[in-house]
């Protein structure tokens, strides 16, 4: 692995990061209407005189992880290193720190969307190469249009579909939840059950994802199948399992890693929707819980919390491609 | 022609005309070049017709169509209507009453705004941002591929909810902008390796050498090269910003002065539509408006790359 | 060789072979009943322009004819054992053994005939297990072979394809392609892609291969002379079918007329400049093939009898086959100009250079960093490649400097800073005696501006299709350079300005080529719309950086007697650029020009372009010399002996101390290694190198670093 590289990706991850902290400091901190001026209005309303300025900000600083009273330089390094240093804050609504809501359900979050980006993936790559292989036929064509139409349905649309049938006309699934109460966590039982209840938000993550991939793949595979390496791997006499195998699907897959960084944040970032959607408590659903709550240190944990995970998605993506692309490390590639 | 002797009188260089171009020959070459051509080429692809068929059919509801409509009120009608059962209220009413076909209409122009609003904040930061960063080395290049970067990995709907709450915007224009803040990054990622090629393209060398400006190469020589995949990326920016949009209005996290298809959605949705089989239309049809003007986006999108193809323009010149 | 096989025994047999596609303008046949045979143990030349049919002969043989393409005729094969095979019969599991197995093909664009996400080692390995052979054994193999083809085995094994220069990986395409000891070996243009010393070097190596694994070798190109030497017959195509074979040595055996006006109109070193030729007309289309002899409407000798009837192919002499009603009166009608010149009694044009230099660079060294480590380096301390190391060139008024050499040795960024586009590291460059770059920086003292330098100085590139734009038309392309520079114009004047000038290239009608699109025009037209947007801009030095290189070999001659022409009317003059020294020749011995040849960042040898010709004093001058072949020779059926001792252009990045050709010279002497010759002055023709000083220099006393040269190496080991 080339070294320089990979310290150039792990540059680029803390500098996003590094952003993401910046602009929440000050979001907190600059903009009119401030949450600290809100804060402590509130606490001057509920105790009035009888906390002193001195408690107040001892608050605000517990809270907020900012010390009003220092300069705004100051206040911003304590910021920083408070926050690099896991220190995110105090949920304002349900008073316990923001670090331990999130380590509760952020595993749910990387648990559903990692499915379904597998499942997006797979579906994708195999139909999309297919085509390819069957260009021209019927097949391609139905296909072709059939991904195009789920390329225009938002997931969300999907999901109310989903709940309307499943849930409400067949009860086939549940409407909501993580998993059924009453089950010994670590039970097959239990996992089956938490399946049971992801299974709705991923088939509309996956059924209105893989359309995308699928045509990338096909016309990455097809622009493939016509280059001078798969004829002379044809007159080598190689296997047609080989050829497809190592020599399309390996070429024509490398043109998908750009989409599947961007992939990885629209997902996060859809998990808002997603998760209120199917009443699911993961990360989004507390960001939204959040939001609508005005519970300012919440909020802006959670979304540095989101950044980190795509961050972390992204440099794991990047580390597989270079795996991949002997190009990358060398900086051929165009 | 190799030993074609050209005779000294023949030098072409002194060469000048006795016609003048009049103004009406520039103008019809450029209503040639922008609408007759694209028209054309259009007309031979039954997608792009089809697409641009509904995107056209929207604007049009979008703004003429707001004139032809009273606004609807609560007790417009009979308590859900189911569609297509009476002329008055052809796709039925909501629990209140109100027509859902006239809300949709009215929901229509907001929605719209977002999207070019949206959309074009998106191109002109993502190019902008992509071209100069490809036609400049060193320093400034580096910098703003760094942005570029955070701007792409940074996800989109956590940012825009964070910053709606603190900025309450209420603007459709203002939301679609919000909405697209950092939806360039792809764009200018993508223009950026463009520009690095075609920078290195003998023609654009050439030009260098016919000591032709630098805004004159980027407009003349690199830009109608991206255009195909700048336009590609206007029609699916608004795509997203639609998809944004709706999605978060469904979630209430958007401030609105106006009601439209989210808003809908989200009454719909906390009415408990998607309960019963008498309330589906309520939801249906607000989701039928999406999808379709998404469908007709990607139609429109498909076709770009062959407006711009000059292989394919000199077929239809 | 092939003069020792007592029975020359047909290894294939090719009958009424017919290739068709189906299109919407009509059936389009790309190989028109072509019957010939092929001997066990010769090497067949197929010579053919681009769009002759050649590439879909070496498909047919293999019945590789991609889709929706369709083969008939017959193809037999006769194996080892005597059996024959149809070739065009066999089921799939048997074509596919047949394949690689008994005949491999190496076919064009071979850069991207390997996997690029596998390393080199895995496609002979996957190729062997295809095959059932044993892997160890195979891979033993292989070694040897890429040992013959002077690669290190466990270096070039463990590359990815990208790692590999151009040279390195052709070569390693080559073992790949004989790793299962086939009987034939077809190649598609293997080598066009390569600089010619380069091509020269893998024939030579090719010839010691054929020997040693016993090979019949078909060996497709468009270039005659390339492969004269190597070849036993050479097939001529011309409009998807054979039009002649003949034995390679001799040229003059050639009898039909499209042969010989292809040869006279291929520049070379030795036949006097005013006999070439180029051919009238064009190639017809696959749709539409004239009827009777597909040659008769470019032919000088043609008869009504030509357009009634098709001449069959029919022997004449052993090995000698002709389809030609009027092969008799060649030799009469059009002779072979071969003769040798006597040394620059070409008719000149104007050889009125002044005193006066235009350009003038000094001390010229342009280095840049890199990022890219290149071949396998992991470490990235940004590296520093010279491309230009230490030059001085004046050129006149009306002059022409051709510069010379392999890819990669800086021609090209020196020709870009010749012209002020690419800002030199050190040294200066100077129009008119006023400095470009520090004029550009407004630091300079005369009184001309940067826009007058600017507009002085223009380019041609190689690359014809990259060097419009193409989204512009032709109008608008030339419109540019009197946008630029006379403002006074108004659009009708420009146009009619342009007009004229397309005219005056040979492109009429005029409106019509004005109004096309890049990719409605031919190379050769984009290269002279090119021409004609530089001369705009009415310069007075053109840098035309292989400005001819990408076309087809008869439409050189065309555009370099076009350059000559206008230069006439226009008062320019043209730094050359080539890596092909028959090129540099004509155009810069017809202006009276001088040749420099460049080596790794420095010119190593400069003078008059007959002189460097006739008389190359620097051993890699020699070497250029030897890549092109010698038209008038008759060696028959082998190339001589490569005069370098290496085939790989050293590293730029890290070049050789001292002499930087010594690794590779075959004159090289132990104090070339550690001391640098310096270019003589004084005279016209000027080289770098000890054997030229004194007879009291230390070289001549110095110890010799080595005798062995490419052709000896494999054949010494193989005997």
């Amino acid at each position: 692995m080339n070294g320089r590289w990979l310290l150039k990706r792990i540059g680029m991850s803390l500098l996003v990061v590094w952003s993401t902290i910046t602009l929440t400091f000050a979001l907190i901190r600059l903009m009119p209407g401030s949450p600290i001026s809100r804060m402590r209005a509130e606490l001057y309303q509920q105790y009035g005189a009888t906390m002193t300025q001195a408690e107040i900000d001892r608050q605000v600083r517990l809270y907020l992880n900012v010390q009003p009273d220092e300069p705004l330089w100051q206040q911003y390094i304590t910021y920083l290193l408070d926050t690099f240093q896991g220190d995110l804050g105090h949920s304002y609504v349900q008073g316990i720190e923001v670090t331990v809501i999130l380590a509760d359900v952020l595993p749910w979050t990387v648990l559903l969307l990692s499915i379904a980006i597998m499942f997006q993936y797979t579906i994708g790559i195999l139909l999309g190469a297919s085509m390819a292989y069957a260009e021209g036929s019927r097949f391609d064509f139905l296909s072709t249009s059939v991904s195009t139409f789920l390329v225009s349905v938002p997931f969300y649309v999907f999901a109310f579909l989903l709940i309307f049938f499943f849930v409400f006309q067949w009860d086939l699934f549940p409407q909501g939840g993580k998993y059924s109460t009453g089950l010994e966590a670590g039970s097959l039982a239990f996992y089956r059950s938490v399946l049971y209840h992801a299974t709705l938000p991923i088939v509309s993550l996956v059924i209105t994802g893989f359309g995308g991939i699928a045509l990338s793949m096909r016309a990455n595979s097809i622009q493939t199948l016509g280059s001078d390496y798969i004829r002379g791997a044809q007159l080598r006499g190689l296997s047609n399992f080989r050829i497809s195998y190592r020599y399309v699907a390996r070429n024509a897959i490398l043109p998908l890693y750009t989409g599947l960084l961007i992939q990885i944040g629209f997902l996060f970032g859809g998990a808002v929707i997603l998760e209120q959607i199917f009443s699911y408590r993961g990360i989004g659903y507390v960001l939204l819980d959040a939001t609508l709550y005005r519970d300012y240190p919440l909020m802006m944990g959670t979304f540095m919390v989101i950044t980190i995970a795509v961050v972390v998605g992204v440099f794991v993506a990047d580390l597989t491609y270079g795996k991949l692309d002997p190009r990358i490390q060398t900086g051929d590639s165009q | 022609m190799s030993d074609a002797s050209i005779e000294n009188e023949d030098i072409p260089l002194e060469v000048v005309s006795d016609v003048d171009q009049t103004w009406q020959d520039t103008v019809r070459s450029l209503v040639n070049a922008y609408v007759l051509v694209p028209g054309r080429i259009m007309i031979t692809d039954y997608r792009a017709l089809l697409g641009f068929g509904i995107v056209f059919g929207y604007l049009f509801v979008g703004t003429v169509g707001v004139w032809l409509m009273e606004p609807t009120t609560m007790w417009d009608g009979d308590r859900l209507v189911q569609s297509f059962e009476t002329m008055a209220h052809p796709l039925g009413t909501d629990p209140q009453g109100r027509d859902i076909l006239t809300l949709l209409v009215y929901g229509t122009r907001p929605i719209l705004l977002m999207m070019l609003s949206g959309g074009l904040f998106i191109i002109t930061i993502g190019t902008a941002i992509g071209t100069v960063a490809g036609f400049s080395r060193g320093r400034l290049d580096q910098i703003l591929s760094m942005i570029t970067d955070v701007a792409l990995t940074i996800p989109g709907l956590p940012l825009v909810i964070v910053l709606a709450v603190t900025l309450n915007p209420e603007s459709p224009v203002l939301i679609g902008i919000l909405l697209a803040i950092n939806g360039w990054g792809g764009l200018a990622r993508n223009l950026r390796s463009q520009v690095l090629s075609i920078r290195e393209e003998d023609y654009v060398e050439a030009a260098k050498a016919m000591n032709v400006s630098t805004g004159n190469v980027l407009l003349k020589d690199v830009l109608p090269n991206m255009m195909p995949y700048i336009l590609y990326n206007f029609m699916s920016s608004m795509r997203g910003v639609l998809f944004a949009s709706v999605g978060l209005y469904y979630l209430g996290v958007l401030p609105y002065s106006q009601e439209n298809w989210g808003v809908l959605l989200e009454q719909a949705y906390s009415g408990g539509a998607l309960t019963t089989w008498s309330m589906f239309h309520w939801i249906f049809w607000p989701i039928v408006a999406v999808v379709i003007l998404s469908i007709g986006l990607i139609l429109l999108s498909q076709s770009t790359d062959k407006l711009f193809n000059p292989r394919v323009r000199a077929r239809h010149e | 060789m092939s003069q020792q096989v007592v029975a020359q025994e047909n290894i294939l047999e090719l009958r009424d072979v017919t290739v068709s596609f189906g299109m919407n303008r009509g059936v389009s046949k790309v190989l028109d009943d072509v019957s010939i045979d092929i001997h066990r143990g010769e090497i067949l030349g197929v010579v053919g322009e681009s769009g002759s049919g050649k590439s879909m002969l070496a498909s047919a043989l293999l019945d590789a004819v991609v889709d929706p393409g369709t083969v008939d005729g017959e193809v037999s094969y006769r194996t080892d054992s005597g059996e024959t095979v149809d070739i065009l019969d066999l089921e799939d599991e048997e074509l596919r053994q047949l394949r690689w197995e008994e005949i491999a093909m190496v076919f064009q664009g071979a850069m991207s005939f390997f996997n690029p996400t596998m390393k080199i080692r895995g496609h002979f390995l996957e190729t062997l297990k295809a095959h059932d052979q044993d892997v160890d054994e195979g891979m033993e193999h292989a070694r040897e072979l890429l040992t013959d083809l002077h690669l290190e085995p466990d270096r070039v094994f463990d590359t990815f394809p990208h790692e590999l220069s151009g040279g390195m990986k052709q070569r390693a395409l080559i073992a790949l392609s004989l790793i299962l000891e086939p009987n034939v070996l077809v190649m598609d243009e293997p080598t066009a892609a390569l600089d010619l010393l380069m091509q020269r070097s893998i024939l030579t190596l090719l010839d010691d291969l054929q020997e040693k694994y016993d090979l019949t070798i078909v060996f497709i190109t468009h270039d005659l002379p390339l492969v004269k030497d190597l070849c036993d017959r050479i097939a001529v195509m011309y409009a998807f079918d054979v039009m002649e074979v003949f034995p390679a040595g001799d040229l003059s055996n050639s009898t039909h007329p499209y042969t010989r006006s292809l040869l006279n109109a291929v520049p070379n070193l030795t036949t006097s400049l005013d006999e070439l030729r180029s051919i009238e007309g064009s190639a017809p289309d696959p749709v539409d093939i004239p009827s009777g002899c597909s040659y008769h409407p470019r032919c000088p000798l043609s008869t009504p009898e030509c357009e009634q009837e098709d001449p069959p192919l029919e022997e004449i002499a052993p090995d000698q086959e002709v389809a030609c009603w009027h092969h008799e009166k060649v030799d009469e009608e059009l002779p072979l100009a071969l003769e040798t010149s006597d040394g620059g009694s070409a008719e000149v044009y104007e050889g009125n250079q002044s005193d006066e230099p235009v350009v003038v660079m000094d001390d010229i060294e342009v280095h840049f960093e890199t990022d890219d480590g290149g071949l396998l380096s992991l470490f990235d301390d940004p590296e520093i490649v010279r491309a230009v190391d230490g030059v001085d060139l004046e050129i006149y008024e009306n002059d022409v400097v051709a510069i010379v050499g392999e890819s990669g040795c800086g021609k090209t960024t020196f020709g870009k800073t010749a012209v002020g586009l690419q800002e030199p590291t050190g040294g200066s460059v100077r129009y008119r005696g006023q400095d470009i770059w520090e004029t550009k920086r407004g630091e300079g003292t005369g009184d001309r501006s940067y826009d007058e330098i600017r507009r002085a100085l223009q380019i041609i590139h190689q690359d014809p299709g990259s060097s419009l734009n193409p989204n512009r038309k032709v109008s608008s392309i030339l419109q540019v350079p009197m946008k630029s520079w006379q403002s006074d114009l108004d659009v009708e004047d420009r146009k009619a300005r342009l007009l004229a000038m397309l005219e005056a290239a040979g492109m009429s009608p005029p409106e019509d080529y004005a109004d096309r699109y890049p990719h409605q025009l031919s190379g050769g037209e984009k290269q002279r719309v090119a021409l004609i947007r530089a001369l705009l801009m009415n310069p007075d030095l053109i840098l035309a950086d292989e400005a001819v290189s990408a076309l087809d070999v008869s439409m050189r001659v065309d555009m370099m007697d076009l350059m000559l022409t206008l230069q006439d009317l226009f008062d320019t003059s043209y730094l050359f650029i080539s890596h092909n020294l028959t090129n540099a020749r004509y155009l810069a011995g017809r202006a009276g020009g001088r040749i420099a040849v460049m080596y790794l960042g420095e010119i190593i040898e400069i003078g008059p372009a007959e002189e460097i010709v006739q008389n190359p004093q620097h051993p890699y001058t020699q070497a250029l010399h030897w890549s092109t072949t010698d038209l008038d020779s008759n060696s028959e059926g082998e190339a001589d002996e490569s005069p370098i001792r290496a085939i790989d252009v050293p590293d730029p990045i890290d070049p050789p101390s001292g002499c930087r050709f010594h690794p590779r010279c075959p004159e090289a002497r132990e104090v070339c290694a550690t001391e640098k010759p310096s270019l003589d002055s004084g005279t016209d023709h000027c080289t770098a190198c000890f054997r030229e000083y004194s007879e009291d220099h230390p070289y001549w006393d110095s110890e010799p670093l080595g005798e062995e040269t490419i052709g000896a190496h494999v054949g010494g080991e193989s005997s």
